[in-house]
């Protein structure tokens, strides 16, 4: 562990801890008793807390969304450990973990998918109430509308369709229906990526809105160094699907250790230059 | 022709072919068994506007029949007796879906004149009558096995996407075992092993249970196919990740991915079980006189003299022809118009 990290971790104990997560796939062939196994990203330790956020940058391929989707529980880590608030997730079972689920949430990359494109607004943001069986149909209805005014959706749209909103408004559903269930983290998986210039920033204005009001702790995961660092307060580097550097924010940028994150802030430093001489 | 043009088109042709059928008492002149012995094999009736004397009725009419001395009824074209189609006419009571009683026919003509459009049958019954009575049976033996088929294919097609694995690979070869079955010498083998003499409607459900039953494997792989991409999409797994239950998951969001599939599915059985069902009949395992379906109707074509003599014998086949195709054509549109949906 970095000595920067360790006197916060003293500080407060963080949310959620991530502690030799390892995750292997293993493929067999039909005719053939060879095994081919792929190590989506081994060894992984990191700690969320609460208000704060992670990013997890790294090059497609690295390890990110198998992560992300382990941390999710969407699937199952091959060994590790995920604790949170100090209880280790991996080791309950299927009735247990019902009722944590609802405080991990995670927001995926194309919210086209993401969303059943036969269901309405209203129904898709209260899904995750009715699947936890909260409240009855009336009440779960008065929070989803809540909820879209929240994330800026007119509430009179709730009949639509997904088709029938834009890229960005998409994205605010799936926000409005992560946060349904009240969660403490939320993780989000290049979730800006698929949005133009303007509903990314919009996008990172709510996010970071909401991340007060409700004292999220995030995992930003990106390949784009530049759109995480403006608001994560540390900066966790994946390489071939193992951290290979975690820094707070400013410290990355101003002392990069691993080769690969010097690369990677490299081209940063070179896009910008580049628009900086258009510019000029 | 859109595919929207040719959707609606097709429907609304097997709509009014399906209310044909379900009124049949009152579309058809004659009750389906009601015999005419003086009158086998009558040729189809023509209808006449002009008399002998050259005037000309808006009441089209009919003459009546008359032994040509060769055996074969020919029309009277040289009587004075005509007599008008009527409208609306009293006749043989009849039931309409089994339910209410009724005896006004939509036509007819009064009595000693008869009036056979597809013309009569060895003991001389009308052939349109038996017709309109014979797709009662035949196209509900084609709906029930459709239906029974696609909701084995869809339990089973369900099961083996949504889970996968060793369930998958038991289910799937078990459904290619079905498709590899001799299935019309596995019926004879059925109705051999049953006594010789069972009723009609225990006929009838082995009939469609046989049918159904071995139908299944086509649809259940499409339906796991769908379900297979199905299970992977992103609201799937996010909604996995809220708690659902596999049961929520195939009810909410896996299965209604497939009702494409199913409806199209749905409209292509049951022309294929339809003609299953006259097929059947025809070899003899179908329902029995004097109950017509379109299987027995066809089946006095299996007499070399009715082939080659009474060619409106084999009217009831020339007009399953278009039927199917309407049927094939609206399965065509329903495909398109899912593809265009989902892309």
């Amino acid at each position: 562990m970095k000595p920067g990290l360790k006197s916060e971790a003293n500080r407060i104990e963080p949310l959620l801890r991530v502690t030799g997560l390892s995750k292997q796939y293993v493929q067999r062939r039909t005719f053939s008793r060879k095994e081919l196994t792929v190590n989506a990203f081994q060894d992984v330790d990191l700690a969320l807390f609460r208000g704060k956020t992670l990013a997890l940058v790294g090059e497609s391929g690295a390890g990110k969304s198998s992560l992300a989707r382990c941390i999710a529980l969407l699937e199952r880590p091959t060994s590790g450990k995920i604790e949170l608030d100090g209880e280790d997730l991996l080791t309950l079972d299927r009735k247990a973990l019902f009722p944590m689920r609802r405080r991990i949430q995670m927001i995926f990359q194309d919210p086209a998918s993401a969303l059943n494109p036969g269901l309405s607004a209203c129904e898709i943001i209260a899904e995750p109430l009715a699947i936890q069986r909260e409240g009855t149909k009336l009440q779960r209805r008065a929070r989803a509308l809540q909820l879209m005014e929240q994330v800026g959706l007119d509430a009179k749209c709730e009949r639509r369709l997904p088709f029938e909103f834009s890229g960005g408004q998409r994205q605010r559903l799936a926000i409005a229906r992560a946060l349904a269930l009240r969660p403490s983290v939320l993780i989000l998986d290049e979730a800006l990526s698929k949005l133009d210039a303007l509903n990314q920033a919009l996008i990172l204005e709510l996010l970071a809105e909401l991340q007060v009001s409700h004292s999220l702790a995030y995992l930003h995961i990106s390949h784009d160094l530049r759109l995480v660092s403006q608001f994560a307060d540390e900066v966790a580097v994946m390489y071939e699907g193992r951290i290979v550097e975690r820094k707070k924010t400013d410290d990355l940028f101003a002392s990069p250790e691993h080769s690969y994150t010097k690369e990677l802030l490299a081209t940063v430093h070179s896009v910008e230059s580049i628009l900086l001489e258009r510019s000029a | 022709m859109t595919h929207r043009q040719k959707l609606a088109g097709s429907l609304v042709l097997l709509t009014s072919v399906q209310i044909l059928i379900l009124f049949a008492g009152f579309f058809a002149p004659y009750n389906f068994a009601v015999q005419d012995r003086q009158r086998p094999f009558a040729p189809p009736t023509t209808l006449h506007f002009m008399d002998l004397r050259g005037n000309v009725h808006i009441r089209p009419f009919v003459y009546d029949l008359e032994d040509s001395g060769k055996s074969i009824l020919v029309s009277q074209s040289d009587s004075e007796h005509c007599y008008p189609i009527l409208f609306f006419v009293r006749g043989m009571p009849y039931k309409i879906a089994g339910v209410f009683t009724s005896e006004v026919h939509l036509f007819g003509v009064e009595a000693p004149g008869h009036i056979f459009l597809m013309g009569s049958d060895a003991y001389g019954r009308d052939q349109f009558s038996r017709f309109l009575f014979g797709g009662q049976i035949s196209m509900l033996a084609g709906l029930i096995a459709a239906i029974l088929s696609l909701s084995i294919g869809i339990i089973v097609g369900g099961i083996a996407g949504y889970y996968g694995g060793w369930v998958d690979e038991l289910l799937m070869r078990g459904g290619e075992l079905f498709l590899a079955l001799p299935w019309l010498y596995l019926l004879f083998a059925v109705r051999a092993a049953l006594p010789l003499h069972i009723s009609q409607w225990e006929v009838f459900l082995l009939l469609v249970s046989v049918m159904g039953l071995i139908g299944w494997a086509r649809p259940a792989r499409l339906i796991r196919g769908v379900v297979l991409s199905a299970r992977h999409r992103n609201f799937v797994v996010a909604a996995r990740g809220f708690g659902a239950s596999d049961l929520y998951l195939l009810r909410r969001h896996v299965l209604p991915e497939t009702y494409g599939v199913l409806l199209t599915q749905m409209t292509l059985l049951i022309p294929q079980y339809v003609l299953a069902e006259v097929t059947l009949t025809f070899l003899g395992l179908g329902v029995g006189e004097p109950l017509p379906s379109w299987g027995s109707l066809l089946s006095s074509l299996q007499q070399y003299y009715v082939v080659s003599s009474y060619w409106w014998m084999f009217l009831p086949a020339l007009l399953l022809i278009p039927l199917f195709l309407v049927f094939y054509t609206a399965a065509d549109a329903l495909q398109e118009l899912h593809k265009s949906v989902t892309l």
